[in-house]
């Protein structure tokens, strides 16, 4: 009787794919890589760019809604997100962080947001394309480079 | 801001900065910046003041101690009465008068590098003895560094007045010195490439500065990635381009040099969102032939339709082979009647300033066509310095401010690789400037002022580059791990320096509209 009722009761996420994919959505990029390892559901859903898309334009409105094509053709929201978003974000914590602390620290209770601001995001795509046209062989004129050398000096480490 | 490491940075010199008028009562700009003030006037008084203290305190450790815990100093910021006061303290007689008048041209010079002794003399009471030790390594690498900077400069005089002999001895004194100098970073650096360039320019005058295009390529791309200055080039070429073309919908671009095609995906890309839909886009894109036969620029114009063609942007590319900008002829172009044409010129127009007497001045020639196709916007970008002075020194003197400026900006870049090849690409430029003249020398920088009064002198008005472009900048610059870089506004221009000197400046224009444009392009149609 007992077992029954438990087996009733239990809610297993992983049955609820699509509950799963918008808990997932919600997510912010540290997170993300996090759950990609937690099991193989996991891994592949955090493999969907529509997972990244929302990460990408979630603070920014009105989020552009005709960007899809554009970033799909690029190579997507993950890439995007990874290769340029992820980098103009941290520099632009790391920045404002040295400078609180030069100013002695005041108020870390005031958290500073990872949002992305709809300019940051304007830059990011446009570093995107330029990535997209260095696979395409147009920079240096190797093709199909996993990282793109334009795009290096985003890739030094910041601690944040 | 923080120290500077080469002893050189220009900010006090004739160069356009604005913020420096008359230098006789001003506050030293650079000192101030770093939170001391030091009238420009008393400069050398104050300097030799600072090494006679140094070499009190080297003499006097005992002192010293008593003097960092029980000290109490009035007006920190006041250098040359802290100075005077920390001289009295220890007895030593306040000197009235300055003997540093042999060495004129320190003034705008000498602060930064005392700066930096000053520095590790500091505020703190930690370990005296040590801060000493740091002092007097200081000391003796920046008096050689300072000896340096004097033998270059009169290098240079001799150069220009055309005594060899001395100056070859006094380049052998000056490769002497190079050995008790640093030379991975700052003036020791910077001093060894002009070192070479001046030796190249006595002993070996007919040699080929420029290397091959394919080297100029991989020069260029690493120069690209290792600072800001060619993308701030481009973002903000490329966000007035943008507003530019708002509302149009067949545009043509003519890049005045090509190199490896990163300027346009950015640009593709935001035509490609922006509202209303992409227009159809052309771009004509000009650069010298390839040697080996292959047609780069064709290949560079397939890559961008391929990009173009993924984000569903009507695309076509035209390459136009050029070994200089003035053989092209605006027919060249095919710019169509309808179109809204936008020239950009990335460091392109200071190569045609080089006079030959006996054709039409090449910049001349050039900018009345560019004028001819009534373009939308002309975007132009220039590095912002005076190199272009009819005096020899004058040129080797800004010269060797501006390039030790933008190799301090780049000991901040964490990409070694790139680093050094970037450092390459500076090099040519200096040899260019310090070795090559007449037609041989195409780094002619001219100053913005100067650009503006070009500009308008051949029937073009200032477009003011909007807040966005501003932005973009500033968010770019976060990107880059250097702090010293600062976007300013300049009338509508932005100029991207470091440490408050502006090293590159970005400019838009329009023609001033003409009633025999529309008839000069009809007629260029019909040929």
């Amino acid at each position: 009787m007992a077992n029954e009722k438990e087996k009733k009761l239990k809610f297993c996420i992983n049955d609820h794919r699509d509950v799963l994919v918008e808990i997932l959505k919600r997510l912010d990029g540290r997170s993300l890589g996090v759950a990609a390892s937690v099991c193989r559901l996991w891994c592949s859903i955090t493999r969907q760019d529509s997972v990244w898309e929302s990460l990408c334009f979630r603070h920014v409105s009105p989020p552009p809604s005709d960007v899809r094509p554009v970033v799909v053709a690029l190579g997507g929201y993950r890439r995007l997100y990874m290769v340029c978003l992820r980098p103009v974000i941290l520099s632009r914590l790391s920045r404002q962080l040295s400078l609180r602390l030069g100013n002695g620290g005041a108020g870390d209770s005031e958290r500073i947001k990872r949002i992305c601001t709809r300019d940051e995001v304007q830059l990011s795509l446009s570093l995107f394309s330029i990535d997209y046209y260095e696979r395409l062989g147009g920079g240096t004129g190797r093709l199909g480079e996993s990282s793109a050398s334009s795009l290096m000096f985003l890739c030094k480490p910041v601690n944040v | 801001m923080g120290p500077y490491k080469s002893g050189i940075s220009a900010g006090s010199s004739s160069s356009s900065s604005s913020s420096c008028a008359g230098k006789q009562s001003e506050i030293d700009g650079l000192l101030s910046g770093a939170g001391y003030k030091v009238r420009s006037s008393d400069l050398r008084q104050v300097a030799h003041r600072l090494e006679r203290l140094e070499t009190v305190m080297v003499n006097a450790p005992a002192e010293i101690s008593q003097l960092a815990s029980e000290a109490v100093h009035y007006n920190p910021s006041d250098l040359a009465s802290w100075v005077d006061s920390m001289l009295s303290e220890l007895n030593q007689p306040v000197p009235m008068s300055s003997d540093l008048s042999d060495l004129p041209y320190i003034d705008g010079f000498v602060a930064p590098a005392l700066h930096q002794t000053v520095l590790s003399e500091g505020w703190t009471e930690q370990n005296t003895h040590e801060q000493q030790q740091l002092t007097v390594v200081t000391a003796v690498e920046e008096d050689s560094a300072i000896r340096l900077v004097h033998l270059l400069m009169t290098c240079a005089e001799s150069v220009q007045r055309g005594e060899l002999g001395l100056a070859g001895s006094l380049i052998e004194e000056m490769r002497g010195l190079l050995t008790s100098v640093n030379t991975e970073c700052g003036i020791g650096k910077v001093a060894g490439y002009f070192i070479d360039a001046l030796s190249r320019r006595l002993f070996s005058p007919l040699a080929v500065c420029a290397g091959s295009s394919l080297e100029s390529d991989i020069l260029y791309h690493h120069f690209y990635e290792a600072c800001p200055y060619l993308k701030f080039a481009h973002f903000t070429a490329n966000q007035a381009i943008l507003e530019a073309f708002d509302g149009h919908d067949c545009v043509h671009v003519v890049d005045f040099s090509l190199m490896h095609g990163l300027q346009w995906p950015a640009l593709i890309q935001a035509l490609a969102l922006r509202p209303g839909g992409p227009p159809l886009l052309r771009l004509t894109g000009i650069g010298p032939p390839s040697p080996d036969g292959r047609d780069s620029l064709r290949e560079i114009g397939l890559r961008l339709a391929e990009l173009a063609r993924s984000v569903n942007v009507r695309f076509a590319f035209r390459g136009v082979a050029a070994s200089r900008l003035d053989d092209v002829k605006p027919w060249m172009l095919q710019v169509g009647p309808r179109e809204a044409v936008a020239v950009n010129s990335i460091m392109q127009l200071h190569r045609l300033l080089g006079s030959d007497s006996s054709r039409v001045s090449p910049i001349d020639s050039v900018l009345g066509w560019i004028r001819s196709l009534n373009p939308k916007i002309v975007t132009v970008v220039e590095q912002e310095a005076n190199h272009n002075q009819p005096e020899f020194l004058d040129r080797f003197t800004e010269a060797l401010y501006y390039y030790s400026t933008m190799f301090d900006s780049l000991e901040a870049c964490s990409l070694q690789l790139e680093k050094s090849v970037a450092e390459m690409y500076m090099q040519r430029e200096i040899c260019n400037v310090v070795c090559c003249e007449g037609s041989a020398r195409v780094e002619r920088h001219e100053p913005l002022a100067k650009w503006r009064a070009r500009l308008n002198g051949a029937g073009f008005r200032p477009l003011h580059l909007g807040s966005n472009a501003f932005k973009q900048a500033s968010i770019l610059l976060t990107l880059f791990s250097a702090a010293g870089y600062c976007v300013e506004e300049n009338e509508g221009c932005l100029t991207l320096g470091w440490h408050s000197r502006p090293l590159i400046a970005a400019s838009a224009w329009q023609a001033v509209s003409d009633t025999s444009a529309p008839f000069g392009r009809i007629k260029d149609n019909l040929l």
